[in-house]
């Protein structure tokens, strides 16, 4: 007796179940399908890859109107040749110069919402970090969100290819990977042989922050050569303690240009004249978005790092 | 005074002096890169620019961190003292005054137009203190007094909207907006003598108060209380303000804003000696000093080679501190 009774309670719930799912799933494709059955076109199957936060991003076709919420995302999309498909930037996108003139959803740290709703994207460019929460917030409108978020140089090519499908410029992006590779395959040959000189990063001057493990930053500095004294901090950007500078005597010194500060100003510090970097004027600035921006302009990041770093085997510029 | 208060003030100022040279001590040899006491006494004799990364790591960092740390607590610390007393609120805080959110608009102007951090961020971050507390002050006067709720409440709301001007800055200032939030955390590290420099104007602010012990006893019981006393209310109110003002905008300047140490360690010392501020003044002044320097002793060891921001480790340290003496008391009375 009790069993049937059991059952038939199991029968209703799996029923009641099924039909809140089709609700829902009903309401969630509600919005979709008018968009999608306008111009679909039948050849091309759907584009599926999975994005740095492992979320699988797909589409039916190559995006047409996309918004970048990360001026790195920018870089990337018209570095492949996607410019006319961009929408849509913040007021961080500053290269290259045309991605200036794209409508403004607002700044990488607080875009609105609402701007990018209204420009009706196929596709959202985000970064990780900050980003994370905007995520499921467009997601829930019924747009595709593509993270890119590499912690080093190949994984920036990774996700190169991998906006070139979704953008349906495969070709492009192969190039524009090319192009990386070469130059990362050229500093690595030229520096393969030669010892790995201690390097100080300065993302910040106070307090003094380095890139850690895990940062693409460190990831150049090892690629063009270096051995990253950040590291030792542990991972991500850290504060880092000036006298464990001192006593780790970096022999190249690079500041980000947004730590403001000059090479002449950096050999001033107080406790900094002894450092093998400022008595052998290897104290450089180097444009942040150059070493910290995952974009193709990191292979200019990577080979500057590398002259920094062995100017012996470095081409003169 | 009785001779009993009269025997613990003594008594605590003996002990503040014996932790604040056991602090300094600590401060000096322990760090990322540890210097044994032999080593220290080295380098002392030696004298700084003898070269050698000890010494650069001793005299060039470690030296001037700690000294400015100390005289940013000790100044911290009175002020609260003196704003604590004046506001005869147990809440009030260095920063109610609104010179700290002044000073921070200063130095938000100086890293917004990417001026360099001595002497201009700082000379900023002065001139932003003090025209607060010009703006406070002007608005808190009537007819030749000075109204201190008026005061407390124009502090509170010109902080508030200093604070949102702030925001908005941080909001256009694009790339620029680490810098301002790294400066807003408070900090000592990567400060050295040229800040030192600008701290040591607080010393003689630091002095000012211990000549008006008499004047803040009565001024505790009520300001009315105090005029029929015969004291110069009006003249006391101004010069303890300004000195706190002064002390705060000192110490802003040169570290940012390092939360905690103006709020907390006058009460300790309260808890621990009463009220009276012949001890209450040098043991706050001391024990602030000492807080403050264990706090970045703590800063820069806990997780070196990184360091941790120095307000949080004052609250983890304070806090506890605090809560601890508060049970204590009321179980004790």
């Amino acid at each position: 007796m009790s069993t049937t009774r059991i059952r038939r309670l199991t029968a209703v719930i799996l029923l009641l179940a099924a039909l809140a799912l089709g609700v829902v799933a009903l309401s969630a494709c509600g919005s979709g399908d008018a968009a999608a059955t306008t111009d679909a076109s039948p050849s091309a199957g759907p584009i599926t890859v999975s994005d740095d936060t492992g979320a699988t991003v797909t589409l039916d076709q190559p995006a047409q109107k996309v918004v970048s919420i990360a001026p790195a995302d920018t870089e990337i999309a018209y570095a492949i040749g996607g410019g006319s498909k961009m929408v849509g930037g913040t007021t961080y996108d500053d290269y290259p110069e045309e991605a200036k003139s794209l409508a403004k959803v607002g700044d990488f740290s607080n875009p609105s919402v609402e701007k990018i709703v209204s420009l009706e994207p196929d596709l959202v460019l985000a970064a990780g970090g900050i980003q994370a929460g905007l995520r499921s917030k467009l997601e829930k409108l019924g747009m595709q969100v593509f993270v890119v978020d590499p912690t080093t140089y190949d994984g920036v090519m990774e996700d190169i290819t991998k906006l070139g499908q979704l953008m349906g410029l495969d070709a492009n992006a192969a190039k524009v990977v090319d192009g990386m590779t070469t130059a990362k395959e050229k500093v690595q040959a030229r520096v393969a042989s030669l010892d790995r000189p201690a390097t100080f990063i300065e993302v910040y001057s106070k307090p003094l922050m380095t890139a850690g493990k895990g940062t693409f930053i460190d990831d150049l500095v090892t690629l063009a050569g270096g051995s990253n004294i950040g590291a030792e901090a542990g991972a991500g950007f850290l504060n880092f303690s000036s006298e464990v500078l001192v006593k780790d005597d970096p022999a190249i010194y690079v500041a980000m240009a947004g730590s403001q500060s000059t090479p002449g100003a950096i050999a001033k510090r107080p406790g900094y004249s002894g450092l093998a970097a400022v008595k052998d004027s290897k104290v450089y600035v180097v444009e942040d978005n150059l070493i910290a921006r995952p974009g193709p302009r990191l292979a200019q990041g990577l080979e500057q790092l590398a002259a920094m770093i062995h100017p012996e085997a470095s081409p003169a510029p | 005074m009785t001779s009993r208060a009269r025997r613990i003030g003594r008594l605590g100022i003996a002990l503040a002096v014996a932790i604040f040279a056991a602090c300094l001590l600590l401060s000096l040899a322990l760090g990322p890169v540890s210097l044994s006491p032999a080593k220290l006494v080295g380098y002392l004799t030696a004298g700084p620019g003898a070269g050698g990364p000890g010494n650069t790591i001793f005299w060039d960092i470690r030296l001037p961190r700690v000294l400015l740390a100390f005289i940013v607590g000790a100044s911290l610390s009175v002020a609260g003292v003196i704003l604590q007393d004046l506001f005869l609120n147990p809440l009030t805080d260095p920063y109610v005054t609104g010179v700290s959110s002044g000073a921070a608009l200063g130095a938000t102007f100086g890293i917004v137009l990417h001026l360099a951090p001595l002497p201009w961020m700082t000379l900023l971050a002065l001139a932003g203190g003090f025209a607060t507390l010009g703006a406070v002050w002007v608005v808190a006067r009537r007819r030749g007094r000075i109204d201190i709720y008026v005061l407390l409440l124009a502090g509170v709301t010109i902080s508030y909207f200093v604070t949102a001007v702030i925001s908005v800055l941080m909001i256009r200032a694009g790339q620029d907006m680490d810098a301002i939030i790294y400066w807003l955390l408070g900090s000592f590290n990567g400060r050295s003598w040229p800040e030192v420099e600008v701290a040591l104007f607080a010393l003689p602010f630091l002095a000012v108060p211990l000549f008006f012990t008499r004047e803040m006893n009565i001024l505790l019981q009520g300001e009315k209380r105090a005029l029929e006393l015969g004291v110069d209310v009006e003249r006391a109110k101004r010069v303890l303000l300004f000195t706190a003002a002064a002390l705060t905008a000192i110490a802003v300047s040169v570290s940012g804003v390092i939360g905690f140490v103006g709020l907390v360690v006058p009460h300790i010392v309260r808890l621990m000696v009463g009220p009276g501020h012949q001890p209450v003044l040098p043991i706050a002044l001391l024990g602030g000093a000492a807080m403050m320097g264990i706090a970045d002793l703590l800063s820069r060891t806990m997780v070196a080679p990184s360091e941790l921001p120095v307000g949080v480790v004052t609250t983890f340290v304070g806090a506890p501190l605090f809560v601890y003496l508060l049970r204590r008391r009321r179980s004790g009375s």
